[in-house]
Parts: C-alpha cells; structure tokens; sequence
C-alpha cells in the first residue's frame, strides 16, 4: 500500500503548492475587498518571466523575476480596476488573457514556432534532513523545492498577519466596510493596491513553482486554469490562509488522483479524471463548505458609486 | 432642568472652531452656499435643518471628510485645512457617523483598535495590534462616562444602541477637543435618548464641546446651550438657547410661509402626543379581516438573533379600514415582519394568509422600491404592467403608461421634469411620493409601510401622514405602519403594537403614551443588558 501512497502523496502536494501560493496571495487581496481573476495572467507571467530569468541568472534569478513579473501583471489590473474604478471582474479577465496571450507571443519570438521545449536551470527538490525520512509522507511534506516551503512557512505568518496586527486589522476592515475604514483613517485604496500586488506576486510565484520546480520548461498556456482553480481554493478555505492550503492540498489530490487511478488499471477515460479538480471546484462554489461568508465589500469599487 | 453653566459661558470668549462662508457643489446641487458655525469650549451647540439643507455636508467638512469648494475653518483663530479624517483628529475633531461607521463582523475591540497605532509608529506600530492598550484606555473611558459595552462581542448582534455607544466611545478614545453628532437620537428609543442627551451634557461639563445635529426641536432645546440654523445651504441663524423657542426654530428651518403651511396641513400631532385617540375602539371588529399571521417566527433560522430567542411568535390579524402600528427599536424584527407581510420573504414558521400582490412602501425607497436609472414611467410601468389597461397580452401600452404617469404626478405633486426623468434625480420626498403614488395606484387590499417618513422633510411627512390618514377613512384597505418613529405611530395608528425581540406586544389603550410605549420597549431587552458589566476585558486577571 505505502508504495502506492507515496507517490500518491508526493503528486499530491507537487501539484498543491502552486495552488496554494497563488491561493494565499489571493487571500489577502479577497480581504481587502477586491477579486482578481486576473491571477491567472500573474502566473503564466511569473513562470514565463521565472524561465527568462532562470535562463539569464539561474533558478533563483529566475524566481525573483517570476515574482516581479507576477506583481506587474497585478500592477495592470490595479492600475485599471483600482485606480480608474473599471469593473473588477472584465479587467481581471482582460488580464488574464492579454497574459496569456502575450507570453505565447513573447515565447514564440525569442524561442522560435518550433516548440522544442526549454530546458531550465531548476528548483530541485531540497529535502529536509530526518523529517524527508518520516515514512509515507516524510517525502512528499519535506523533499520539496524552495516554493513548498514558502507556502508552508506563509500560511502562519499571513494569517498571523491579518489576525494579530494592525495592517492586518486595516486590511480586513477595508474588505468588511471601507467607509468605516476610512473613517478610522485607513487609506482604503492604498490598502487594496497592496493587497492586489501582493496577490500578484505570489502568482508570479506560483508560476516560477510550474516552469522553475515542476517541470523546468515552459509551454504556452502551462498555467491551464489554475488561476481560477485558486479561485475556487480561497472560497473552501474559507478566506483563512490556513484553510486555503489545506484546500489547496486537497485540489492538489484530486489532480494526483488522475495518475494513481491510471496506474491501477481502472477502464475510464482518462479526461474524466482530469475534470476532477474542476468538479471539486464548482462543489466547492456551490456551497459545499457550508455557509461561507465573503468579504462583505468584495468586488466593490471605492469610493462606492463611481 | 437644571444646569451648571460655567462663569466663563457669560464672558466673550474666543471661539474655539470657526467655520466661514463655506460653499459646496455636488454637480448641480449646491449643498452649502454661505455656511457658518462657530463652536465654543465646553457648550453643546446644536446644529439644525431641514433635510437637505447641508448639516451633514457642513458635518463631513468639519471632520475632514470632505474639502468644501470655498469657506474657511479655523481652531483657536489659526487657520486649518482638513483633507483627511485624521487632520481632523490633530485637530481635535471628532465624528459619531449618523450611519455607524462599525465593521459589523469585527469585535468591538477590533473595531476601536481600527486605525490606532500603538505608541511606537512606523513599522512596529503596524506591526503589533495594540488590543490591550487599546482595551485599558476604553475602559477607563467607558467608566468615566457609564458608557457601557461588551468588548468582545462581535458588532453585527449588537442593537442599534449598543452600536452608537461603541461609535461614541470610539471617538472619545482619540481625546477629541469637539464630539460631533450627526442625529444621533434618530435610531434610540426615548429612554436612550434620555440617556444620550445626559451623557453629552457630562461631556461639555468636562470641557469638551458637543456639537450635536437634529432634527427634533424638543431634544435640541432640551440641551443645547447655543443653535445654529441652516437653510438651503445657509446658516440662517445663530442664538443662544434662552433667546429661542420652538417656533421661531421651526420659522427659521422652514421659511415663514413653509412653517404656516405645514402647521394647516390635515395631519394633527407632531412633537409630543397625548394618549387615548378617539377611533381606538370603534374600528377593528366588524370589518373584514385581510390578512392574517399566525404564529408565526420571523428570524431566519441560524441568525443570532433567532438562537438568542427562541420562539418568539407572532400573531396579528389586519381588518380593512385600519392602521396597525408596529412600534420599536430598530432591529428588533420590524425589517422582517414587513418583509413577510408584503409577501417578499416566506414566514420563517407559522401561517401568513394576505391577500394577492400587498403594497409595499420600503424603508430604502432608493434602493428597494425603485430602480434608479429608469425613468418615472418604467418606474410606475414595475408595479402596474401586469394589469389590464396598460398591457396589451405581452406589450406594454406605453402610451397609456405614459399617460397614468402624467397624472399620477400631478395628483402627487411630484417634482420633477416630466416622466422622462430618472428616478435618481429626484429628491427623497419626490422619490416616496412616486413609491406611495404607484403602490396605491395598482389598487390593493394591503399597505405596509416601513419608517415612510424617514429622511423626508416637515412638508413631505406631512403630505404622507396624510395620505395614510385618507386612505384609512376611504375604508377599502389596511395598513400596516412600521416605523422607528413613535410619534408617527401614537399619531396614526389605529391599534399600536410594539416589537421587542422578535415578539410583537399589544400596547393598551391607557399606555399609549411617549413614555409608556418607551417603557415597554425596553422592559424586554432590559434582561439583556443586564449581562453587558459582567463580561471581563482582555486584560482582566
């Protein structure tokens, strides 16, 4: 059994981290009252620009650029839906697909039509002494590259963030009643700017996860709706970053489930388990999770009538 | 009543705020043309208008919600400019929001943490969240004023009251110089009120200034120490208490000839009502019955307030030719039994019988009754399209919507430029006499009406109470009035309800009275409250 759990584990969590980076970042900015669905062109940017950057400075060169490109393609929507007060909802799909059309352009340019694929410097797997030996899951938790670790050490410290200080008493403020918010003196527009490059940037990260650590290439598209999965990811972890990636663990399963039911032989098309994580997430949007409550400002523009 | 007035009051003294000459344009609507006030150490001065006439414009530039097109503040003869809620705090400025400024799903000590850095800024400050610090000065305050919280508790299931007592508290933890109250007694129920009206004048006896803005005469003259009165825009007039009464405040809000007016309309009571009203006994009884609740509960399963009071029933059956006046703080289920009566929202549990399609006026006539960027006739067309004279099988007949909308108008002495007009482009009052105008027009059984009055203005209120009034001798229909506004409930109704928690409780005929109805709407929640001093601060060993 283990021998099959394993690796079952291991694809698990694999697949789980770029879900619950890109997750996270979303979270703080659903707080803050805005909904990005432009997340999905923060990632295909952040692994494009994590390939470009690995290819000039290494992989951790290729890390940090995949994070900046991320917060850039952030830094559009927020330039848009922040600042001019566009609907939150076109300009994030404006963004998600200018980046990925954008990166298949710039992809075909610098590497030529032919689609050999790329082969990057990458993020190896850094297993942790004695914890990687833990039988079953010792190497799915703790033989992981550098972003699984981020998204394990971020969970804490974010919801530590939102829970225990004063930007993160501001930041939820803004999302719940920002005419409260700035009554009390918080600069609401400041708040969800931060909140919306903060989201990006882990998108960017959670691409460099995809090109850098999952498979040291890059395709056209490789984000394949993941930006959207996270969406779906935030509302099952109830908008609590500790919820969040342990829903994003749990999406990572189900997309892990697709390999172990082929190794066992099951006579099904393989396509229907590759809807799988998409069924668990029109569930997990349907209210499956019980009655969640969003924040109450979501997707409201500021200052409101505009 | 009795007052000490400190020997400083009588002697000139130097102004502690100055505002001069303030203009202010909201696209074409000119909200403050030439406004003044000017506010001295340690008094309560009201401040005073009709709806409309810029108190609450004049308010947000005082708290630096707002920089005015033109106008002059000054604080101790220096002259200051607001651009931010927090220049008004260095100031000394402080704002208890008519619409409470609370994060409803945070806790009350979240909430008077928000936007307070610790003693450390910068980073650190942002860093740490000061709830104990925060949580030690709240309760020294809350104990030099017997303002009476639950730290813990989470906003959103706290009453209307307890949430202004946060909000005050709130702005006295910043040490504010000046407490700026923008009507604060609209939503309390008279024995509150008593108790707010006290509280400010402890504050302005402890040196700090309280401005308060009203629209009810009796509580202004009851404590205020000087009065500013605005009018369209301007400030009309500036006195001392003792050199005002009633009336000349009325003449000044008003206009002379406006005042006159309103006194002949065919509405009898404003300010105080006496109990007892002639028409009490002989209505109900040998009139049809139109629509009928039994037992039925009105919390939404899984919301607080059901858990905290379980089984509370209602019971209520409404003739034609009646007023039923439901009566209570808000919050305490009034929203939700007139959502079950106009049939928008199924009985929780119990039986509701009503007749086809009721006439709803809805408190938020903007938001809930009309669509705002249609135009007056498609308004009327929502409610009237599915009868006869204005539809030809699945075609609207415009023409005759049009038609309707004209006189409909008229009848209602709506202003506004015609039925092309946007329903957002009317005023508050216009915009409730094209609600009552189209509800009434479609010829139902049942009215409710929820707080129809609030937000208008002395000739608006008046012009609704009297159409209420013709409408119950006319005998067809019965009405249901839900309002927060006990005056206008001692007024009209017929038969006077009180809703506490949930339950709706029949006020007798000799107890109709301010303070009656005031006593029975707060014996039920008075076993609440009871618990709000045991509960421990953080920070209590």
């Amino acid at each position: 059994m283990s021998e099959l759990l394993a690796p079952f584990f291991e694809a698990s969590v694999r697949l789980g981290v770029p879900l619950a980076l890109a997750a996270l970042g979303e979270t703080i900015t659903e707080r803050s009252g805005v909904i990005n669905i432009g997340l999905e062109g923060s990632i295909i940017a952040g692994a494009f620009a994590g390939a470009l950057g690995a290819l000039a400075w290494g992989a951790p060169g290729g890390a940090i650029a995949g994070l900046m490109a991320g917060g850039v393609a952030a830094a559009v929507f927020a330039f848009f839906a922040l600042g001019l007060g566009a609907d939150q909802i076109i300009t994030g799909t404006a963004v998600t697909i200018g980046g990925l059309g954008l990166t298949a352009a710039a992809y075909e340019t610098r590497f030529g039509p032919t689609g050999t694929a790329l082969s990057l410097p990458t993020l190896d797997p850094l297993p942790v002494p004695l914890l990687a030996e833990l039988p079953l899951l010792g190497r799915a938790l703790f033989a992981q590259p550098v972003t699984a670790y981020a998204a394990y050490l971020l969970a804490p410290v974010l919801w530590w963030y939102l829970q225990r200080t004063a930007w993160g008493l501001e930041l939820r403020a803004v999302g719940e009643e920002p005419c409260a918010a700035e009554a009390a003196g918080v600069a609401v527009v400041r708040t969800r700017v931060f909140a919306t490059l903060f989201g990006g940037a882990m998108g960017g990260l959670a691409g460099v996860h995809l090109s850098l650590a999952h498979t040291a290439t890059f395709a056209e598209g490789m984000s394949a709706g993941r930006g959207f999965i996270a969406l779906a990811v935030v509302v099952l972890g109830r908008w609590n970053p500790l919820g969040v990636v342990a829903a994003a663990l749990l999406f990572g399963a189900a997309s892990a489930l697709q390999f172990s039911l082929q190794a066992l032989g099951l006579n099904l098309p393989y396509q229907l388990f590759l809807a799988l994580p998409y069924l668990l997430a029109l569930l997990a949007l349907a209210g499956w999770v019980g009655r969640t409550r969003a924040p109450a400002a979501l997707g409201q523009p500021w200052p409101a009538g505009r | 009543m009795s007052r000490t007035r400190s020997a400083s009051r009588t002697e000139p003294e130097a102004e502690l705020i100055e505002l001069r000459d303030v203009h202010q344009r909201f696209g074409a609507v000119a909200a403050l043309r030439g406004a003044g006030l000017s506010l001295r150490v340690g008094e309560v001065h009201a401040l005073l208008g009709e709806n409309g006439a810029g108190k609450s414009t004049l308010l947000r530039v005082l708290a630096g919600l707002q920089a005015p097109d033109r106008g002059e503040l000054s604080v101790r003869g220096r002259v200051v400019h607001l651009h931010t809620p927090r220049d008004a705090w260095d100031e000394g400025i402080g704002l208890v929001h008519q619409h409470f400024t609370l994060v409803p799903r945070l806790t009350v000590l979240e909430n008077l943490a928000l936007g307070v850095r610790g003693p450390s800024g910068g980073w650190r400050g942002g860093m740490r969240l000061p709830l104990e610090h925060v949580a030690q000065r709240a309760r020294e305050v809350a104990a030099a004023t017997g303002l009476a919280i639950r730290p813990n508790e989470v906003v959103e299931r706290l009453s209307v009251g307890d949430r202004q007592r946060v909000e005050i508290l709130k702005v006295l933890l910043r040490e504010p110089r000046v407490v700026a109250l923008d009507e604060p007694t609209a939503v309390l129920a008279p024995a509150e009120i008593e108790r707010l009206l006290a509280l400010l004048r402890q504050l302005a006896a402890s040196g700090r200034t309280v401005l308060i803005v009203a629209h009810k005469l009796d509580e202004v003259l009851s404590v205020a120490d000087r009065v500013t009165v605005l009018r369209a825009g301007r400030t009309v007039l500036e006195a001392e208490r003792a050199s005002v009464n009633a009336r000349l405040l009325a003449d000044a809000m008003l206009g002379q000839e406006a005042r006159e007016a309103y006194d002949n309309a065919p509405v009898l009571g404003r300010g105080s009502v006496v109990g007892g009203n002639h028409r009490v006994q002989a209505r109900p009884g040998h009139t049809e019955c139109i629509a009928c609740l039994e037992r039925v509960e009105v919390w939404p399963a899984g919301e607080a307030a059901a858990a905290e009071d379980p089984g509370a029933e209602i019971s209520l059956d409404v003739h034609r030719g009646e007023i039923v006046g439901v009566a209570g703080v808000e919050g305490n289920g009034q929203r939700e039994l007139a959502l079950v009566l106009s049939g928008r929202r199924a009985p929780v549990r119990g039986r509701a019988v009503l007749p086809p399609d009721p006439a709803f006026i809805p408190q938020d006539r903007s938001r809930e009754a009309l669509a705002r960027d249609f135009d007056l006739a498609e308004n009327f067309a929502l409610a009237l399209h599915r009868q006869g004279p204005w539809r030809h099988g699945p075609l609207l007949r415009w023409s005759a919507l049009r038609t309707t909308s004209e006189k409909l108008l008229t009848r209602y002495r709506v202003l506004a430029e015609g039925t092309h007009a946007l329903a957002r482009t009317l005023s508050g009052g216009n915009q409730q006499r094209v609600v009552i105008a189209r509800e009434l027009e479609a010829g139902h059984d049942l009215l409710v009406a929820e707080n129809p009055t609030r937000g208008l203005d002395l000739a608006a209120s008046a012009f609704v109470h009297g159409e209420l009034a013709r409408l119950r001798e006319g005998g067809g229909i019965g009405i249901v009035l839900l309002s927060t506004d006990l005056d206008e409930v001692l007024t009209l109704a017929d038969r006077v309800f009180v809703m506490v928690r949930g339950r709706l409780l029949e006020v007798p005929a000799a107890e109709r009275t301010r303070s009656g109805v005031g006593e029975l709407m707060l014996s039920a929640s008075a076993a609440a409250d009871e618990g709000v001093e045991k509960e421990a601060w953080p920070g209590d060993a």
